[in-house]
């Protein structure tokens, strides 16, 4: 179930955005800068973890949040495509999840624009992502001891798909960025130059701003289609899993992802898609919306040379021309925006899992 | 629709299939309700009726019998891909080689789950005006889609389903042969399915020809079972008909699986249905017993009700009843003989809906024996069935097509 999010003011903003970049200086974009802290509900918070890296919040029991969103990738997929449920493929590149609590807009289309408790539930219930019907999930998290004394710590009661959703949620809010050189002051001589190149002459920061370096609006660079997700017919259905079941037109001759068309069916934001956060790259290849992008070394050259070629383009890619040193400037900036990664057990839960569902003794007498 | 009104149609088609079919005439149960209605007050008074030799299936008027259809949907039964994760198809759970069901108690569900109820069989369901042990659905159009979908069956939706057949060039070709549209549409899918089932029937079995007129059909021991059937074990008040069953809804006693008070995933299962299929905030925390047809009009006195199920083909559908709890027909007849109960005494979780048309019935061990070799005579061969080849998916796009559109982007 995919609710069409309105993202009006989004919109408006992002046309505003346009019409400034002609006439203002860098100085007007939010300027980059460290994350805020967020407050974090301990005991909801490693209710989450348990959740997040637990397979029997899939249908068929086989794969966890984790599959896609691997811990040591910075919680994105490792490949150019997600993985997708069993029995299918995916179609695009799983987002990284560090730093995902401080967006206000999640998916590559930005198709959910609500908060992270819709995401959760998007992301459980979408039948090639991870299949469940959650009131199955929820009678399968009664059945697991541990999950009911989990809850009940967490001041939710019993275990509920309800409280899945905000669990979940909390323990994504302990995933956020630290130790970068950025944040720390520790830059090197090359990133310091990489950022002002990246804040002036190569003009990221028009969509690169703010805190987590993301304007979070769509915008179309002309990456170009990865055709494994049309040459594949198990990423391909996902495809058309995915567009048939949004409404998009004409979906079964599509040989494109059509980004946040999706979100307004309007020919103007095809083939747009949200600007990621540029934090943690060091463990986040391969790139874009559809990794196509191998490395930041390339990722730089793609937008050295004006981003690809589409004609949606956004007005603002135009070739850069950088010299090789300071290409590699940029990139030196680009990785000291990387921190710790978020690995070990204080992000990842690495308990065993029970291999059964216990049996509730006494079922006849008990309540349900 | 409310289940009042279903409930009297249903007995009036029944009735009417039973009559039509003594008569030798062509219409179906999709035949004239009225004249069903005055044929079924006449015969309401002579008792319930008799044993019949079993006709033609009905074929409904918006699904036509075509070859080329029942070969598709032929393939589409055993094809995995019809489920959420391409592992569980409509032969998942209805094995040809397990009597067209799961020779377990559950039926064996989508991969981590378990079913909660008994796996029917197959062979002659094309002849049931409706589907699913509580009747919850009207046909085997319905039937095939709703077990595709349920969580604890084939947990498949619509688009994930329609897309994988939109990526098989069989089947592209097929669908657009059989039904004439440019891409495969799941509910195709499901008529395409239905056809096929409706050809899985049995006509030919010793009760058939008996009833036919070929006296050396039945035993001896046969024809005495077939008189208690019909008399002092009082069978027939339910089975009765061509179909041996009335397709009404009863409380036999049959006890609560003890699945759930011993497995886990059973529990689960169990509690998700509650959930699932509405129950009130009490209902839910306090039921533990299948409520059954409760669920279709949500009437109390429904609860334990499940509808009378055929005795044809039941030589190879063991086990028996709607939650599997019997794995003979011994156990069966004997558990009749006790007026619903089980050999540990155990009866229905709602005993207060218990029908009255269930008392223990004195039959004596040869009686019993009689029985059982008469219930035999309903089913003929087992029929078996090669899995058919599947088609392959394919790219629906060459490359270059893909790279002439991105040229054009």
């Amino acid at each position: 179930m995919v609710v069409r999010v309105s993202t009006g003011r989004a919109l408006l903003a992002a046309t505003l955005g346009v019409g400034l970049a002609v006439t203002a200086q860098a100085a007007s974009y939010p300027d980059i800068g460290p994350l805020p802290q967020l407050k974090i509900d301990k005991a909801k918070a490693e209710l989450g973890k348990r959740l997040f890296f637990d397979v029997r919040l899939s249908g068929d029991a086989a794969i966890s949040c984790a599959d896609c969103h691997v811990p040591e990738k910075a919680y994105a997929s490792k490949e150019a495509l997600s993985p997708g449920y069993p029995g299918n493929g995916h179609f695009r590149n799983a987002s990284s999840l560090v730093n995902t609590a401080h967006k206000n807009i999640w998916n590559w289309d930005g198709r959910i624009g609500t908060n992270l408790n819709d995401m959760t539930r998007e992301m459980i219930t979408e039948d090639y992502i991870m299949n469940m019907d959650m009131r199955i999930m929820q009678e399968r998290l009664k059945q697991d001891p541990l999950y009911v004394k989990m809850f009940k710590d967490a001041g939710y009661g019993e275990p509920s798909n309800g409280s899945v959703r905000k669990a979940i949620p909390e323990f994504l809010k302990t995933l956020t960025s630290t130790g970068s050189p950025f944040d720390t002051g520790t830059m090197s001589a090359s990133a310091k130059r990489g950022m002002k190149l990246f804040k002036g002459k190569a003009g990221c920061i028009q969509c690169h701003n703010g805190p987590l370096l993301t304007d979070l609006k769509p915008h179309n660079t002309g990456v170009p289609e990865n055709f494994d997700v049309f040459l594949d017919p198990m990423n391909h259905q996902a495809f058309m899993a995915f567009a048939m079941f949004q409404g998009i037109p004409n979906y079964r001759n599509m040989k494109r992802d059509p980004g946040y068309f999706n979100v307004t069916l309007e020919k103007k934001d095809m083939g747009k898609f949200i600007t990621p956060s540029l934090r943690e790259l060091k463990y986040s290849a391969p790139y874009m919306h559809n990794g196509m992008i191998k490395t930041l070394p390339d990722v730089v050259e793609f937008y050295n040379n004006g981003g690809g070629k589409d004609s949606n383009k956004s007005k603002k890619l135009k070739p850069l021309g950088l010299s090789a040193s300071q290409k590699k400037d940029l990139v030196a900036f680009l990785e000291s925006l990387s921190g710790k990664p978020l690995t070990g057990s204080k992000y990842v839960w690495d308990q065993p899992y029970p291999g059964e569902y216990p049996v509730i003794e006494n079922w006849t007498q008990v309540r349900n | 629709m409310s289940i009042k009104k279903i409930a009297p149609s249903l007995v009036a088609a029944a009735v009417a299939t039973v009559v039509l079919t003594a008569c030798q005439a062509q219409e179906t149960k999709m035949g004239s309700a009225a004249a069903g209605k005055s044929m079924a007050a006449k015969t309401a008074q002579s008792g319930p009726p008799p044993l019949a030799p079993l006709g033609p299936p009905p074929i409904p008027p918006d699904n036509k019998q075509t070859p080329a259809k029942i070969e598709l949907g032929k393939i589409l039964f055993f094809d995995p891909r019809l489920g959420g994760d391409a592992s569980t198809g409509c032969s998942t759970c209805h094995e040809p080689d397990q009597g067209w069901a799961w020779a377990e108690d559950f039926s064996r569900g989508y991969p981590g789950t378990v079913h909660w109820r008994n796996s029917q069989t197959i062979i002659n369901s094309a002849y049931y005006s409706r589907l699913f042990w509580a009747g919850s659905v009207p046909s085997l159009e319905k039937q095939a889609k709703s077990a595709a979908k349920g969580g604890v069956a084939g947990n498949g939706e619509d688009d994930i389903m329609e897309s994988r057949l939109a990526l098989i060039p069989g089947y592209r070709k097929r669908f657009k042969d059989v039904f004439g549209s440019e891409w495969p549409l799941i509910g195709d899918a499901w008529r395409a399915i239905s056809a096929f089932e409706r050809t899985l029937v049995q006509r030919d079995t010793p009760l058939d020809k008996y009833l036919l007129g070929d006296k050396s059909a039945l035993t001896e021991q046969q024809v005495k079972g077939m008189a208690l059937f019909n008399g002092k074990a009082g069978c027939i008040q339910c089975h009765n008909g061509e179909m041996a069953t009335d397709q009404d809804y009863y409380n036999i006693g049959v006890p609560p699986n003890k699945r759930w008070e011993e497995d886990g995933l059973a529990q689960v299962t169990f509690r998700f249905e509650l959930y699932a299929k509405g129950m009130t905030e009490e209902g839910y925390r306090t039921t533990k017993a299948d409520p059954g047809f409760y669920f279709r009009g949500k009437n109390k006195w429904d609860k334990g009700k499940f509808r009378t199920p055929s005795l044809r083909y039941t030589t190879y559908t063991a086990p028996y009843m709607h939650n599997g709890v019997f794995y003979t027909m011994e156990e069966v007849v004997d558990f009749y003989n006790r007026g619903g109960f089980d050999e540990e005494g155990r009866t229905t979780g709602y005993p207060e809906n218990k029908s009255k048309l269930i008392k223990p019935l004195g039959l004596t061990d040869e009686e019993k024996e009689d029985l059982l070799a008469f219930l035999e005579a309903f089913s003929g061969e087992e029929i078996m069935m090669e899995k058919p080849a599947m088609p392959e998916y394919a790219p629906l796009f060459t490359k270059a097509e893909l790279e002439a559109a991105q040229e054009a982007k």
